[in-house]
């Protein structure tokens, strides 16, 4: 058919709107990391999320070739370590298949056939590998090496019962003969492997299996380097030309030109890509097109987009963003479409798949697809597993019952083992939480407060956990609160040394208020001066380094210096890096400067829909919001402190992954000088006194800003703070440095490059080290171990060591009689920190499928990701480095509420309901009236019964944490709960 | 300082490398995991002493007035009328070399233990970077070439062994491969050059200094045989300096842990191509055909590699290729006899070059301050291109340059590739006869497919 049947046929314009809709539809597999700058945590397996979770892991695996859950072997090493008890393996097994009936007689039943088959992990060979075990060692003949001597005499007694005619059997030949009788009973009764099935959609697909040769190989790189070369934000010298008219077009500009590349699958390109270009072809037409020239047959469009789309997965999903996201550009939006791409895509697999099929010799190079041969690797396992379990092997002989046998093996397989294995994993890790949370409710049980004297509030990140420990410890009269990190204050915020204005609030949010830093004093907004002139003079080094003339001068000029860097650089990082930040010291950036925070009479909005600052009743409320949610408003003290984070750090292309997941991958600083600014505006409090909150005259809010890479603090509008409330301030900045020391110290210990008895002192110097160490590929450890997340008063967990893995949610029930404020706060912390606990699992279980592997060889491209060394697919998901010492367990989400009103809201809001009644969190209620637990368990709530462990008991945590590198349990630390300081504390520490 | 200790320091310069690959060797041959410490720790001491050695050695050098001293250390093998004699030699040129290169390896050394750590490649990471730092300074500090030639074969093979350092995915295994075997087609000039060397002078060794201090090779009397010394030459160090139009591996070997490209590809192993040539200049000076091919070559290569490096869009490439560009700088330098230049330029690019690789992941942190430091979007780049070059040929000369110039292409498919079809045209020629002479015979297998 040539393109003038093709324009004239009819029902085609239907064809070609079916085209958009099955690469929208492929569109939702590929991966949605936007940029590096703005990333943003998020469920990996967000387009499975309609699915039950293990469900979603096993066809997700299907579709990406992926790991589902952490390697059989990896669990055998936890069963083996007691990380997995085997009480956690009857419990799943009983839930998994409860009461029933033998599988053959006198054997187990399936509860407890999992529960053994659970216990006994062995490999299972396949392929030639089985053919030499079974052909070429006795393991047909000799009974297995994983029985024990009671199975194994039981065994030897069934072989003499069934021989008694013959006496003269040696124990070796019945035993033989009693495998022989096993082995042949399964393996007559062992169904057949299907084949492979009906041949790949994809022509790429089917032209490796005919030839042997992989296409891609070809159109890869080429599709690579263009799509870097258009989507690019600022590497390139030279950009793109014609790029503003998409992705397609410009390529047919570039390629469709004469004189083209030589590459010989190329040949022809630049003719097809003018005649296209001539006729006016959108994308669509041209993928219709490209898809009957790859002879795929219609209703294999769908599978055919999708996997070409997959082949290529980083860079498609790229293309996405930038279609569906152009704000999230980080210098300047391209006018990308994912059409377009799959347009070139497909051309050039034309291209390619015709020079193969030109150039291969004939004949199919691979086996028949459909073979079918006996399941042997089954027959195996069903013989091992019948020697190793309580089963009389004669009855197998019989053929039903040796069906029904290999029935339950097979039933078993190794996806199925390693999903009971996972829920067995989390059970444990379950089990020790809850019953840590009850027994620390019985233990602080009729223990007063200590009087208020400070209050901090700090995100709901699960690595403030440890600094709000510390805190409380070091100074009982201080208490803590935890808020989701943009504290209320939804804004796209431009600092002063900033470009362009970014969002500072949750990614589902769409920010409406813009506030702008100013300096205070001087009238000209931007000085422009030797800090420009600075940034002009590296930007020229930069860009002329690489060029010829420039490059040459500048290496011969500045060569020499650069051995000072390196030495530096290399030996000293840390004073290296004090030294150069001092030569390069800012005049300009201590310069004061206030946040626009209120707006002025009659402002009018900008053109992107966003008003300037806030009014007094919109503060009012983020005010109010705030105070209740949180229970803070119930008792204020002199200061409050408001703590928002980020993280700094060099060598680290995924340096914004460690920033506030709340404001957006941003650093929450501005949102808690925002927040503080309100609560201190007489304005607000007169507001909130209307509306029955009491702010006393003696309280001011003071916002700051916790590094949480180097455990530095920035605290912000400093001049402002009143004589009254001036020495309380200084205090309450005294004490956070302590408990920065003590926060930095704990941390420490999952340093390997610290050593286990680092000194107090030197903990904070270990951490900034990493912080501004180019040789560092693990600045700090992120979001990894994350795995609780606790909704509720912060008693109920004050003095509890939750070893950093507890993201605390600060809500006060007594203040929440309707249910509402519990609703906003699951509503916005439940998928934020699911997003969280989600992408480590999936980079965790498969570090190089999902995540983005090691971070040794990677390669920033275009600004905006990374690749695996040279010209490889962009690398999604996080780096092994920040996901090491992860345990991949679901978040368990405990709330302080009764299981009535959680089902209810769960019930109500679709977000939530796919979580949980999907299993991607585990969510428990815990009772505030009757402190019962209850948790979510195949559509509703169960009680649960704690098994009643008791925990240790420490005065501070680095009694418990001490000496110590892996995940530690839970603990009950005293400091935080004794209501008289302690005066011998200092020395303490210093231990 | 006498004599003997003098000859001792310059040994130890190679010495110490070369002990610690040995120790590595040993660590990895009984198999057992060593603690990363005590790995980082040889290695890093054996370039740190290795540096101290070879600038104790300069400084009294300079201080004594001497401007040479060589180290026989042995003869490899003879056959009555030549000899292969092992000759280390320092002087003026080779010195600042080699301190360049030990230098950047300790430096290395000490880095990579933070950004190695926990990697399970650790040993085999040092093990090679000792390897490799061996065999540059024994091409920097050889008297004979063909002590250079072992170097230069050590220093190729352990480069390519790293760049294929991910063995468990395919690229780099690819792009190992690909290095390895340009390298390989690249050395047999350096062979031909000692075989021809010694066929016209009977030497291959040093013999004496010219005025700068420079060791001399003995030059051969025909300015033709200058001609193919000179050449072979120039063929063997195009390669390793990834010159025109055999750069392709150079972006390619961006594969290995950041550390190693930035000291390898980014420095010493591209230095080694110029190095080669201003030690041997002596040899090849005679002929001025050599002079023109060595400026054509790197000036072709300098305007290609900066043209192409400018549309590149990951950072490690643009490094790459501007590397390329100053290699190709430095190669018009030597051809133009600016000897003092050459060496100046080679030693403050790989410094130059070394720091810019090792900062390249914080790209992304330098380019948000680098915007706050203007207060401004950075500026775009690339106008005066668009200005200059009409819009016809400005897309053609983007499209050269995204494509690489075309010479991966043409290597691949007209070079490789023809020859391979060369190749498999002869088997099925092969075939057929086979089935003409076993006519009627059906079960002779045509050919063994594959079953997997």
């Amino acid at each position: 058919m040539t393109h003038l049947d093709i324009a004239a046929a009819p029902g085609r314009g239907d064809r070609v709107t079916d085209v958009t809709e099955l690469v929208e539809r492929a569109a939702r597999l590929l991966p949605e990391q936007a940029p590096l700058q703005t990333f943003v945590h998020h469920n990996t397996l967000h387009a499975f999320e309609h699915l039950p979770f293990d469900e979603a892991v096993v066809s997700a695996a299907r579709v990406f070739g992926t790991e589902p859950f952490q390697s059989e072997a990896a669990f055998r090493d936890h069963v083996g370590s007691g990380r997995i008890r085997p009480s956690d393996i009857d419990a799943v097994a009983e839930a998994e298949a409860p009461g029933g009936a033998p599988i053959v007689p006198g054997g187990p039943t399936r509860a407890r056939f999992l529960a053994l088959r659970l216990r006994n992990l062995f490999e299972i060979p396949s392929g030639a590998a089985l053919d030499w075990l079974l052909l070429e060692t006795d393991a047909r003949t000799r009974l297995s090496d994983l029985l024990d001597p009671r199975r194994r005499a039981e065994l030897l007694a069934q072989a003499g019962r069934d021989w008694t005619t013959t006496p003269e059997q040696t124990a070796r030949a019945s035993q033989a003969r009693l495998l022989d009788t096993l082995w042949n009973g399964l393996a007559a009764a062992a169904p057949t492997v299907p084949g492979a099935g009906a041949p790949p959609a994809r022509g790429r697909d089917r032209i490796l299996a005919e030839t042997g040769t992989d296409t891609d190989e070809l159109v890869h790189p080429l599709l690579i380097r263009l799509s870097a070369a258009f989507l690019d934000q600022g590497i390139a010298y030279w950009p793109m030309p014609e790029r503003e008219l998409g992705f397609l077009r410009a390529f047919r500009r570039l390629y469709g030109q004469a004189g083209g590349p030589p590459d010989r699958f190329l040949r022809g390109l630049g003719t097809e890509l003018r005649r296209q270009e001539a006729e006016g072809w959108t994308a669509e037409r041209t993928v219709v097109w490209a898809l009957d020239e790859l002879a795929v047959p219609e209703e294999a469009r769908g599978a055919a987009i999708e996997t070409t789309l997959l082949s290529l997965r980083g860079w498609a999903g790229m293309m996405r963003q930038f279609e569906h996201r152009p704000d999230l550009a980080p210098v300047e939006a391209r006018a990308a479409r994912l059409l377009d791409y799959l347009a070139v895509q497909l051309v050039l697999d034309v291209q390619a798949a015709r020079h193969v099929m030109r150039n291969h010799p004939g004949g199919p190079a691979t086996a028949d697809r459909t073979t079918v041969r006996p399941g042997l690797e089954l027959v195996y396992e069903a013989f091992v597993l019948a020697q190793l379990m309580p089963v009389d092997v004669t009855v197998l002989a019989r053929p039903e019952h040796a069906a029904a046998w290999l029935g339950a093996v097979a039933a078993c397989d190794e996806t199925e083992r390693r999903r009971l294995l996972h829920l067995a994993y989390e059970r444990r890790h379950r089990v020790g939480a809850l019953d840590a949370l009850d027994a620390h409710r019985r233990f602080t049980a009729g223990t007063e407060a200590p009087p208020v004297t400070m209050q901090a509030v700090f995100c709901i990140d699960e690595r403030e956990e440890s600094l709000r420990r510390h805190l409380e410890e070091h100074f009982p009269q201080a208490r803590t609160y935890g808020y989701a990190g943009f504290f209320g204050v939804a804004m796209t915020y431009l600092g002063t040394g900033e470009v362009r204005p970014r969002p500072l609030c949750p990614v589902v949010v769409t920010p409406t208020h813009l506030v702008v830093e100013e300096p205070a004093e001087s009238r000209t907004p931007r000085q422009p001066g030797s800090r420009h002139g600075r940034g002009g003079l590296s930007l020229g080094l930069a860009v002329g380094s690489r060029t010829l003339a420039r490059g040459s001068v500048i290496s011969l000029g500045l060569g020499a210096t650069q051995v000072v860097t390196l030495v530096g650089r290399c030996l000293f990082p840390r004073r290296f890096h004090r030294w150069s930040r001092r030569l390069d010291h800012d005049p300009g950036g201590g310069a004061v400067t206030r946040l626009a925070i209120e707006r002025a009479p009659g402002a009018v909005e900008t053109e992107d829909g966003l008003r300037r600052g806030y009014s007094v009743p919109e503060m009012t409320q983020v005010v109010s919001s705030a105070l209740r949610t949180t229970g803070l408003g119930r008792e204020l003290a002199p200061v409050v402190l408001i703590v928002g984070h980020g993280s700094s750090s060099l060598n680290n292309p995924h340096e914004s992954a460690h920033d506030c997941g709340a404001t957006g991958g941003g650093r929450g600083g501005p949102n808690a000088r925002a927040f503080a600014a309100m609560a201190n505006h007489p304005g607000v409090r007169a507001g909130l006194r209307d509306l029955g909150l009491d702010i006393p005259d003696g309280t001011w809010f003071v916002g700051a800003y916790h590094n949480t890479c180097d455990d530095s603090m920035t605290y912000y509008d400093e001049d402002l703070v009143p004589e009254r409330s001036r020495h309380a301030v200084e205090e309450a900045k005294r004490i956070m440095a302590r408990a920065c020391v003590l926060d930095a110290h704990e941390r420490c210990r999952r340093f390997e490059s610290a050593p286990l008895d680092l000194p107090l002192d030197a903990a904070l110097a270990h951490v900034e080290s990493h912080t501004v160490d180019l040789g560092q590929p693990r600045p700090e450890y992120g979001h990894a171990t994350n795995a609780i997340g606790v909704v509720g008063r912060r008693s109920r967990t004050r003095g509890l060591f939750l070893d950093r893995r507890a993201f605390l949610v600060s809500y006060d029930p007594e203040g929440d009689p309707s249910g509402d404020l519990l609703t906003n706060l699951l509503l916005a912390a439940g998928p934020v920190c699911a997003g969280i606990n989600l992408e480590y699992y999936f980079s965790y279980v498969d570090p190089a499928g999902y995540g983005c592997g090691t971070k040794l060889p990677h390669n920033i491209v275009g600004l905006l990701g990374v690749m695996d060394g040279h010209a490889s697919d962009l690398r999604t998901g996080l780096p092994w480095q920040m996901v090491e010492i992860h345990e991949p367990v679901r978040l368990l989400l405990v709330v302080e509420t009764e299981p009535e009103r959680l089902a209810a809201i769960v019930g109500a809001h679709a977000v939530l309901e796919r979580l949980v009644s999907n299993g991607w969190i585990q969510l428990v209620a815990w009772s505030p009236s009757s402190d019962a637990m209850h948790v979510f368990e195949r559509g509703g709530f169960v009680p649960y019964v704690p098994e009643g462990e008791a925990l240790p008991t420490v005065h501070r945590s680095a009694q418990f944490y001490a000496g110590r590198r892996e995940h530690l349990g839970f603990a009950h630390v005293t400091a935080a709960l004794d209501t008289a300081p302690q005066p011998e504390l200092v020395g303490e520490e210093a231990s | 300082m006498n004599d003997t200790l003098q000859r001792f320091l310059l040994l130890s310069v190679a010495g110490f490398p070369l002990g610690a690959f040995a120790l590595m060797a040993v660590f990895a041959w009984q198999g057992r995991r060593r603690v990363e410490r005590a790995v980082s720790t040889a290695v890093a001491l054996a370039f740190g002493l290795a540096t101290a050695a070879a600038l104790t050695l300069a400084c009294v050098m300079v201080g004594e007035g001497r401007t040479l001293v060589t180290v026989p250390v042995g003869t490899w093998f003879g056959s009555g009328e030549s000899e292969f004699h092992l000759l280390l030699v320092g002087d003026r040129l080779s010195l600042p070399f080699a301190i360049l290169a030990a230098l950047l390896c300790g430096l290395i050394g000490v880095f990579s233990r933070r950004y190695l750590h926990r990697e399970p490649g650790y040993l085999r990471f040092y093990m090679l970077l000792a390897l490799f730092g061996a065999g540059v300074e024994l091409v920097a500090l050889a008297g004979a070439l063909e002590l250079s030639l072992v170097g230069w074969e050590l220093a190729g093979l352990s480069s390519a062994l790293l760049i294929a350092f991910f063995h468990e995915r395919r690229r780099p295994v690819e792009h190992g491969l690909r290095a390895f075997l340009v390298y390989r087609a690249c050395d047999v000039g350096l062979l031909v050059a000692v075989v021809w060397l010694h066929h016209a002078t009977g030497s291959s060794s040093v013999a004496g200094v010219n005025g700068g201090g420079w060791a001399l090779f003995l030059p051969p009397t025909s300015s033709g045989d200058a001609l193919v010394v000179g050449l072979a030459l120039l063929w063997a160090s195009m390669g390793k300096a990834a010159q025109v139009p055999l750069g392709g591996w150079l972006p390619r070997a961006m594969e290995g842990p950041t550390p190693s490209s930035a000291v390898f590809y980014g420095a010493i192993s591209v230095s080694m191509g110029p190095y080669l040539l201003l030690r041997t200049e002596s040899a090849w000076s005679g002929a001025p055909g050599v002079r023109a091919a060595i400026v054509v070559v790197g000036a072709l290569t300098a305007v290609h590699a900066t043209l192409v490096g400018r549309t590149q869009t990951d950072i490690k490439s643009t490094l790459a290729y501007a590397s390329m560009t100053q290699i190709g700088v430095v190669l018009v330098e030597v051809g133009f006899g600016l000897r003092y230049l050459a060496l100046a330029h080679l030693v403050a690019h790989a410094a130059l070059r070394t720091a810019q690789i090792l900062r390249s992941p914080s790209l992304i942190h330098d380019h948000h301050h680098l915007e706050q430091a203007l207060g401004a979007p950075l500026p775009p780049t690339g106008r005066h291109l668009d200005r200059l070059v009409p819009a016809g040929p400005r897309a053609w000369l983007y499209r050269y340059a995204l494509e690489r110039g075309y010479f991966d292409a043409w290597l691949r498919d007209h070079l490789v590739g023809g020859l391979a079809r060369l190749v498999r045209r002869a088997e099925s020629l092969d075939d057929r006869w086979a089935r003409l002479l076993s006519a009627g015979d059906t079960t002779v297998p045509v050919r063994e497919g594959r079953t997997s």
